[in-house]
């Protein structure tokens, strides 16, 4: 998947950016962290029927645990990709600081999206697909393959607003170029995480009581 | 107090037409919802104090698994309150969450956690579940490979590891076999001992009679009946029949089936027959040892010297026992015109099970019959004892060392 992806966009499409493959590795990384957490997280609910009607505990215990799993997967990724930058000689800077906190931020935004989505599904079993589709539109709109200069300077703030967008161009920029955030961004960060998840649990906080009859 | 319900009403809704995805709802925007809702529990309450065994009876559909899954809090009520104090362990269903590629060390460990139980509870207890499931040869078996009744031993064993204050129990005793369900009975009685409260949802009448101080008895929902035991169950059993006065009408005028199961040459006809309870009312449910009177009505059109009247009493195709009034000694003198005779038995030693009753009347010398109703009436009959077969004898045990 790596490979294909470098070759055809630094090939074909010309993309010029600086260690390339680890631009793109970082990218692909952070978006199967949402993407996988996300899709493992909204069946969390519906694939457990007979532990959901058959004892109490509270259920999001469900959701986190498949997040964590998913956190646990993604780690191992990033082995790898410390041993990619040590082939291609790159070291970070003391901006890898500013790394465990957005990573943190990210994972917030699963579980609020996880929490919220896998409530959902349990009322509206398409859920999942259409789920589906938005990741797979969400891949393309965010600045994982090609740098976000490739837009125009008066539309970046649009693509920007996808806090994805800035989750990956934040730790790309502290860990690969040396650069820290710009205190903004990543308060925008933090607010918007904490808005997902605090949206995520009061919808599951509502639709819970009735998982045991609809599942 | 330990569990505390109140006015508990739960009702679910059935629509028509199960929208459950996305795409319906939008689709159904357009259309009114339609369902119908279905009351499963309405307005129930009761108390249960700390240390109290308190069985749940009803027929089916009478909402007691919805109730113990309401104390559970797995369904939420629609209105009223439920609170329980203190730690609660619902034995709802056991091998909740069996893993069947894990060894039953492991599973034990995964159903002892859904179970709530700590990791060192588990640790601690492991080879006292494995024990007394008696699986001791099997521990690191695969759970699929075990036989269903040593899953469930397994799970029954993890499940009261758990040191409950509280205790649902939903039916789980029906299943594995006589020694496991001894087995059971022991640890609920332990439990009872430290003073857990028990409440047991059950259809087997004689194991509520067994265990509970109190029984709460529900029908379509509604508590019916809260209070002492033996009384409630006495209660559920003798009033069966009053909720089905059809039934009686029934069995009273059959003209179609009683072609073929009656003949006679209807001298005298037999016009109904009757079973009359220890308390004088019509019933077709009783309880072992208990005194039960039948009645048989009969119409004669002309005047008969010293009829006799027979009955018989049949277990499924058994033959179980038959007399006539000659047979005992009654005479029946001259008939003539409207009657009855009573055939009394002052204790039913039938055990448990529809026994069905044939009633006849024939001339004095039995060469004529006047009319045969055969096997058209039955009755049931409750055990709260543990005997077994088709009646029971006037017995004791006793013993002696030297011999």
């Amino acid at each position: 998947m790596l490979l294909v992806l470098y070759f055809v966009f630094s090939n074909l499409m010309r993309v010029q950016v600086e260690h390339y493959q680890l631009f793109l590795l970082i990218g692909i990384i952070l978006w199967n962290f949402l993407s996988r957490g996300t899709s493992m997280g909204i069946s969390s609910i519906m694939g457990k029927p007979s532990l959901v009607q058959k004892v109490y505990f509270p259920r999001d215990i469900l959701v986190i645990s498949t997040c964590i799993t998913a956190l646990m997967m993604t780690m191992l990724e990033f082995v790898v990709f410390i041993i990619f930058m040590m082939i291609f000689r790159v070291l970070p800077g003391w901006t890898i600081a500013y790394f465990p906190i957005i990573f943190m931020f990210e994972f917030a935004m699963i579980l609020g999206i996880s929490l919220s989505l896998s409530a959902l599904n349990v009322y509206f079993r398409d859920v999942q697909f259409i789920w589906a589709v938005v990741l797979q539109a969400g891949f393309f709109a965010t600045p994982i393959l090609y740098p976000i200069t490739i837009f125009p300077e008066n539309v970046r703030w649009i693509v920007m607003l996808n806090p994805m967008a800035r989750v990956i161009a934040i730790l790309r920029d502290c860990t690969l170029y040396r650069i820290a955030p710009e205190p903004m961004s990543v308060v925008y960060l933090a607010m918007s995480s904490l808005v997902v998840l605090l949206i995520g649990y009061f919808i599951f906080d509502r639709l819970e009581p009735r998982f045991a009859e609809a599942i | 107090m330990a569990v505390q319900v109140e006015h508990l009403w739960k009702t679910f809704q059935i629509p028509h037409e199960r929208r459950t995805t996305l795409f319906e709802n939008l689709v159904g925007l357009m259309k009114p919802k339609q369902y119908e809702t279905f009351t499963v529990l309405n307005d129930v309450s009761f108390e249960v104090e700390k240390g109290e065994c308190v069985g749940i009876i009803g027929d089916n559909g009478s909402g007691k698994s919805t109730l113990l899954k309401i104390v559970a809090n797995i369904l939420r009520p629609s209105r009223g309150t439920v609170k329980v104090k203190g730690k609660m362990t619902p034995f709802l269903e056991l091998g909740v969450g069996f893993q069947p590629e894990l060894t039953v060390r492991e599973n034990i460990g995964v159903y002892g956690t859904v179970m709530g139980l700590s990791r060192k509870e588990i640790k601690r207890g492991i080879d006292e579940v494995i024990e007394f499931a008696g699986l001791e040869k099997f521990e690191d078996t695969k759970l699929k490979n075990l036989s269903s009744g040593m899953q469930v031993r397994l799970a029954f064993s993890t499940a009261i590891q758990t040191d409950p204050d509280v205790l649902l129990v939903d039916e789980v005793l029906a299943v594995g076999d006589m020694d496991f369900q001894q087995k059971c009975f022991e640890v609920f009685n332990r439990y009872r001992k430290e003073g857990v409260t028990i409440l047991f949802v059950s259809h087997d009448l004689n194991s509520v009679r067994r265990f509970c101080d109190k029984t709460l008895m529900l029908e379509s929902g509604q508590r019916t009946d809260f209070g002492d035991t033996n009384e409630v169950i006495d209660r559920y059993i003798y009033k069966i029949e009053k909720n089905k006065p059809n039934d009686k009408d029934i069995s009273e005028n059959e003209p179609a089936q009683e072609k073929k199961s009656r003949w006679g040459n209807n001298k005298i006809e037999i016009t109904g027959v009757k079973f009359i309870d220890k308390n004088g009312n019509e019933n077709s449910n009783f309880a072992f040892g208990d005194p039960i009177t039948i009645r048989i009505f009969y119409e004669s059109h002309e005047e008969v010297s010293h009829p006799v009247f027979g009955i018989v009493f049949y277990n499924q195709d058994t033959y179980c026992y038959g007399t006539t009034t000659e047979f005992k000694g009654y005479d029946t003198r001259a008939v003539c015109g409207r009657g009855y005779v009573d055939f009394k038995a002052k204790r039913l030693q039938l055990i448990g099970g529809k026994f069905d009753v044939t009633v006849a009347i024939a001339s004095s010398d039995y060469s004529t019959t006047y009319d045969w109703h055969d096997r058209l009436y039955s009755f049931n009959i409750h055990n709260p004892t543990r005997d077994l077969g088709l009646f029971s004898l006037d017995c004791s045990w006793s013993g002696s060392k030297d011999a």
